[in-house]
Order: structure tokens, then sequence, then C-alpha cells
């Protein structure tokens, strides 16, 4: 009697399960029936605080004046390493996106790894006529996005720069003119001072999972990160650069050596008089100091011209069906209109990628509401493209990051950066 | 009755069978998965997978980045033992023998932290222990003395670490603890107590015997338990650095696995550091629990 009750029991469990997946099927099937409208998903990397009330907006903006197209966008924890993540997840589930972020470091890995949809090809596809593509970006910008092939794999969407913040309050006090920071040896003289006067540390330079800003250090010194597909950052002048920099950390303990947010902490808190760092961080440093901040544009060596390389993003169509494709190139057409692209670098810091929108009156008026762009933007015509290596190339960063890591614990700098440059050629 | 015999033998299939099929899906097939990639070099999405054979395993050994990192999760374990198994057991059993007045409170109060996010408590302490701008920095500051620069040392670097998950752990672990011994039978204290035996004498012969299965529980959750916990502000805060000098295994085989996307190294890794908890596990069945199977738990 009793077993028979079990078994009813359990029959009923399981009829109630077949029936919620037969409701759930059913829910499936008509969203599919609904037809009509494309519906395509865009993976962005933006967090409410960091842009994405902007992406919010123009998507909603997007949606209400293309009712045939509704875009759904989906935010990545994690920057730009998060989404990649995600993507590998996706394209091993055949769920893929149909248009995403990509940031420059990945531009070879994903590249080589994805299904893509080329801009141009979206472009010959989708707008026979058009020149969209050459009309709104400079040449310098497209080479931001192509892969080690010279491909185009998406169109750069934010670009950024490093930029050198001051605390003017407290360079004022020891007598260190803005002018003399032109040079990093200049710098390091201005960091010495300073920690002679006061005791607190001259100089930070941004330290997260990436050489970004080191690179710009070792580019302004005249020398190369990569040269013909292999890495050649260990050079006389590659060296030189790194021992300036190892000399103030180790050996005049005049920079400070900590990971990124400490860093910046300490610098938004006057303890740190330089900063070396993203312009994507000038809002950050804006609202959090207590003293009269600026910035110039970043130093070179002495008899060098200062070269940066260019941080941020790009779109890239993911897309795979022909009718997804075509409604993601709409959308990103839509992305660049000088007005979406204002509202995004609003909303970012980032800096916009079309000359029409760097020239658009709102944005001028936003840059000079905000002057600490205006270094950023005068750097954008001379930057070059982020160094992805062609093969391994998030091993070869994690190579560099390791070297950087070493290098500022004391380790020979000679010897660290051969040993860094014959590992990752060793992959190549 | 035959037939009812069967029948219950289906039920019992059945009733366990959606935990088996859990437990298969989500622990033994990705087990027995991670095993069959560790033999292979591949990148999550390539097509094509490149057997290397043992490679992956030899690396981990003689690549001198893996050597650190395993000894660094070593030291781990050791300082996890201290600070969330020794000074809460001691603690525990402070409150629970020689205090008779606000135990509940001590509770309380030590249990809060667990209740938030491991990742809010590392950004704050990260703000708090900055070692240039923080508060407690700018205190030391004032009386004369310097907070060593922990982010640059990865000794100093696990302490910190290890201490944030302290900060988590501890009120979880002191509870669990302070359970165990508040069920010890009150009559055999109360014999001891008749007897004159002194406390120390009670509590080496009498409390940490009978308390014993608890003790093994909480021991084998701070060692397996923290190190997936300390990888939160290893993640938030250093990244593993200064050079891996704050790494674990369990935060190397992330970094491999979802920032290098060399799953091989990250799927040896994991391998290896599941037969290492297994055979933590067995050791301690072993000779804790072993010794005396009938005992109550």
């Amino acid at each position: 009697m009793k077993i028979t009750t079990h078994l009813r029991k359990t029959a009923f469990l399981v009829a109630f399960l077949a029936a919620l997946g037969g409701l759930l099927g059913v829910g499936a099937s008509q969203v599919q029936a609904a037809g009509k409208v494309v519906n395509i998903s865009y993976w962005h990397v933006n967090a409410q605080t960091q842009g994405g009330a902007a992406v919010d907006d123009l998507v909603k903006n997007f949606n209400k004046t293309h009712p045939n197209i509704q875009v759904s966008a989906k935010y990545n924890p994690n920057m730009y390493q998060g989404l990649m993540q995600n993507l590998q997840s996706a394209q091993a589930s055949n769920k893929v996106p149909d248009i995403v972020q990509v940031g420059w470091a990945y531009t070879n890995y994903f590249g080589s790894n994805f299904k893509y949809l080329t801009p141009t090809a979206a472009q010959s596809k989708f707008d026979k006529n058009s020149h969209f593509i050459t009309k709104n970006f400079t040449k310098r910008t497209l080479s931001f996005a192509k892969d080690s092939n010279g491909k185009l794999v998406g169109l750069p969407y934010s670009l950024s720069t490093p930029i050198l913040y001051y605390n003017k309050t407290m360079l004022d006090k020891y007598g260190i003119k803005a002018s003399d920071l032109a040079t990093w040896e200049g710098v390091s003289g201005a960091a010495k001072k300073i920690k002679a006067a006061s005791g607190n540390y001259g100089l930070y330079i941004q330290e997260p999972g990436d050489t970004w800003a080191q690179q710009a250090v070792l580019l302004s010194n005249g020398a190369k990160i990569i040269q013909k597909g292999k890495a050649a950052f260990d050079s006389k002048k590659g060296q030189a650069a790194y021992q300036l920099y190892q000399d103030m950390v180790v050996k005049d303990k005049t920079a400070l050596h900590t990971p990124w947010a400490q860093g910046m902490d300490a610098f938004v808190n006057g303890k740190v008089a330089i900063a070396y760092t993203t312009v994507a961080q000038a809002s950050h440093v804006k609202s959090s100091v207590n003293f009269d901040v600026q910035a110039i544009t970043s130093p070179h060596f002495k008899g060098q011209k200062a070269v940066v390389p260019v941080g941020g993003s790009m779109l890239a169509i993911t897309a795979q069906k022909t009718s997804q494709q075509k409604a993601a190139w709409v959308f990103e057409k839509y992305m660049y209109d000088n007005s979406s692209l204002v509202t995004w670098s609003k909303g970012t810091g980032y800096l916009p990628p079309t000359s029409s929108a760097l020239k658009d009156q709102t944005f001028k008026s936003y840059v000079n509401d905000n002057p600490m762009l205006k270094p950023a933007i005068a750097q954008i015509d001379t930057a070059v493209p982020w160094t992805s290596f062609p093969k391994n190339g998030l091993d070869a960063e994690q190579t560099m990051i390791d070297a950087r890591d070493k290098i500022l614990a004391g380790s020979s700098v000679k010897s660290t950066l051969k040993a860094a440059q014959e590992k990752i050629n060793e992959q190549q | 009755m035959n037939s009812s015999k069967q029948q219950h033998r289906v039920l019992t299939l059945l009733y366990l069978a959606p935990t088996a099929l859990i437990l298969l899906v989500f622990i033994v097939i990705p087990i027995i998965y991670t095993l069959y990639l560790s033999f292979f070099d591949w990148n999550l999405i390539a097509p094509t997978k490149n057997f290397v054979g043992w490679r992956n395993y030899l690396t981990i050994f003689t690549d001198p980045v893996n050597q650190k990192v395993l000894l660094n999760t070593l030291g781990y374990i050791g300082l996890l033992l201290v600070l969330n198994f020794a000074i809460p057991y001691v603690i525990s059993i402070i409150v629970q023998f020689f205090i008779h007045k606000m135990q509940g409170v001590y509770k309380i109060i030590f249990f809060i932290p667990s209740l938030f996010s491991l990742v809010v408590g590392a950004m704050v302490f990260a703000w708090i222990m900055n070692p240039v701008s923080g508060p407690i920095a700018l205190l030391l500051r004032q009386i004369g003395f310097t907070l060593p620069n922990w982010t640059n040392s990865g000794g100093l670097a696990i302490v910190m670490l290890c201490l944030i998950t302290n900060w988590k752990v501890f009120g979880y672990n002191f509870v669990l603890l302070l359970t165990g011994l508040g069920s010890i039978p009150q009559n055999l204290i109360d014999a001891a107590q008749v007897d004159h035996i002194p406390k120390w004498r009670l509590i080496w012969d009498v409390v940490l015997p009978l308390n014993k299965s608890m003790a093994f529980y909480v021991l084998i959750l701070t060692i397996v338990q923290g190190l997936q916990y300390v990888f939160t502000p290893i993640n938030v805060i250093t990244q593993g650095g200064p050079y891996y000098g704050s790494s674990n295994v369990l935060y190397h085989t992330y970094l491999n696995a979802f920032v290098l996307y060399k799953t091989g190294n990250a799927s040896a890794l994991a391998i290896l550091t599941f037969v290492i908890f297994l055979i933590l596990l067995f050791l301690e069945i072993k000779f804790v629990e072993g010794r005396d199977a009938d005992a109550p738990i």
C-alpha cells in the first residue's frame, strides 16, 4: 500500500517535470514564431559605472528608431578578458552573439580562433556603393584593428592613450614646472626632488595585467616591441628605457611599484606626485582628488619622439546568419554616428575613433570642460597599434608582464629582457 | 514479498537518480574530461587538439614558475591552518570552557564577516592596507613606522591575502568548532570536575578526543575551502604577483585555463590538485577517523 503511494508520488513528480519541460518548449517555439523582427545581441564590457548607462541609452534609442531590429545588450564582467572567456564558451555551445567588443590585445587571438565577418566584407555585402569605412576612419586608426596579416578584423570603437597626470599643487610647491616633465629624464629628476623634499613618491606607472604603459616607455626611447613578427624589445634602447624605470623603483625609490588600483589610490590621495596611466582614468582622477590635477602628453627620452600604443577596443561582427549580419552592420553604423559616439565618449572617457566625431561641436565643448583629454587627443595622430604577436599572443603578453615584475623586483634588466625575448620568439 | 523488495530497490534507485545524475553531469564527467584534456595541447576552441602525452605533467614539476606556485600553495596551507583552524579552535575552547558570559555575543560578532562578499572584503582591505596611502600606513607614519610594501613581496602578500580570507572564514569555523565542543556530554565534564582533574587535562584528554570528528571536518574544510577562498583576494588584489609570488595552484590553474587558454597545462594542474586533495582526505580518514570508526559523530 505504502509503496503504491510512493509510486504515485513519483509518477506525479515525473508528470510535473514533463509538464514544466513542455511549457518551456512551447515558450521557445512561440518566440521563434514571432519571426519578422531580427533579434541581435551585442556584448560589451561596460559596467554601470564605466559607461554601461551610455550603452543602454544607445541601444534603447536604436531599438526605438529601428522597428525591424531589436538589439539586446549584454554586459560581460572583467573587461575584454572576461568577454573573451564568455565568447569561448558561447562558441563551444554554438550560441555566439552577433556583435562584440574586442580589446586590441586580442586582435590576433580573436582573428585566428573565431568566425567573424570583416567590416570590409560587411560593407561590400550590404552597402555596395558606400565608402563608410574609408570616409570615417583614417588609415592610422584602421591600422589599430588589423591582425598580423594586415586583415581588418573589426572597426575601431574606443581609443585611449596613456597620459601623464600630475599633482600641480605638489609640483608647484617644489618648484617643478610641467615642461620639466616632457622627457623621462626630466620626470626622473622631478621625482628625485619630490622624494628628497617630501618623502613622497614621484612617479607611478600603471601595472595592470598587461604591459601597455611600459611598452609606451620603451617605444618613446626609439625601441621596438615587435619587428617582422618577432619580439625585438631586447635592444640597447629598450634596455636603457627599462633601466631608468628600474633605477627609479629599486635604486632611488622615487617611483612606486604596486598593482594598479593601489597605485592610483596613492596618486589621488596625494602620496605620489605623477601618474602615468590611461586617459580613461581621467574622470575617476578628476572626481577623486582634492588638489589641482592636470595632464600632459606622454614623455619621451632625450633625443627621441614620444610614441604610444593605442588602447581600447573594436567592434567585430560574429553573427553567422546573413539576416543577423545585416542587422549587426546597421547597428554598427548607428554606433558610429557622431551623436552616438559623443554619448559613448562622455559615458566612458574613451576617445571617439572617427575624425568627424572628434571635430563635433558637442565633443569639443565636452573636451573644453575636461581639459585632461586634450593631451590624449593630441597623441592619437602618432599612436601605434597595441603589440599583438602573431602566435601565442596571450602567452607573449604574460611573458612581458613577468619580465616587468622581475625587473621591478631588482633582476638584471639585460638578462631578463633577453630571456623574455627568447621565450616569446621560440613560440613565433 | 520478493516483488516488494524489488520495488524497494527500484524506488531507491529512482530516488537516488536525480542526485546521481547531477553528480555525474557536474562532477564525475568534468573530472574525467579534465583528465583527458590534460594530455593535450589545446586552447578551448581550436578544432584540433594536439596529443602531448605526459608533457603537461612534466612541465608542472620542471617549470620554475610551477615549482614556485606549488611551494606557495604549501605556504598558504600552513598559514591557513594556523589562522583558520588553530586560532579559532583555541578561541572556541576559551569561549566554551573559560568564559561564561556573552558566549552568544561572541558567536554573532565573529560570524558577521562570513555574511559579506569576499570581493567587497578584499577591496576594502586593499584600501585600508594600501602601503602608501591607506589609513593604517598613515597611522603608522604618525608614530614613526612604515608599513612594508606588501604588494611587492610574495611572502607578505601571502600573509595579507590569508588574513583577508581569515576575516571571512574565522567566524564560520569558530561557530562549527564551538558547536562541536558544546555537544560533548556535560556529565563527562561534571565527572572530571568532581574528581578535581585540572582543566588543561580535561581539555587534552577528554574534550579534544571527543571533538575529533568536528575538528577533522574543519581541518579539511580549512585546506580545501581555504585555498579556494583565497582565490578571490588574489584575483582582486595581486593577480598572483609579484612574479607569481602570491599565486597558488588554484589561481595558477585559472590563469592557465582562462587567461592564457592553455587548457592542457591547466587540466594537468587541476588533476594534480585533485590527487593531492584526495590523498589528504584519505590520510585524514585513515589516521583520524579510521582508528575508531564506531565513534559517534
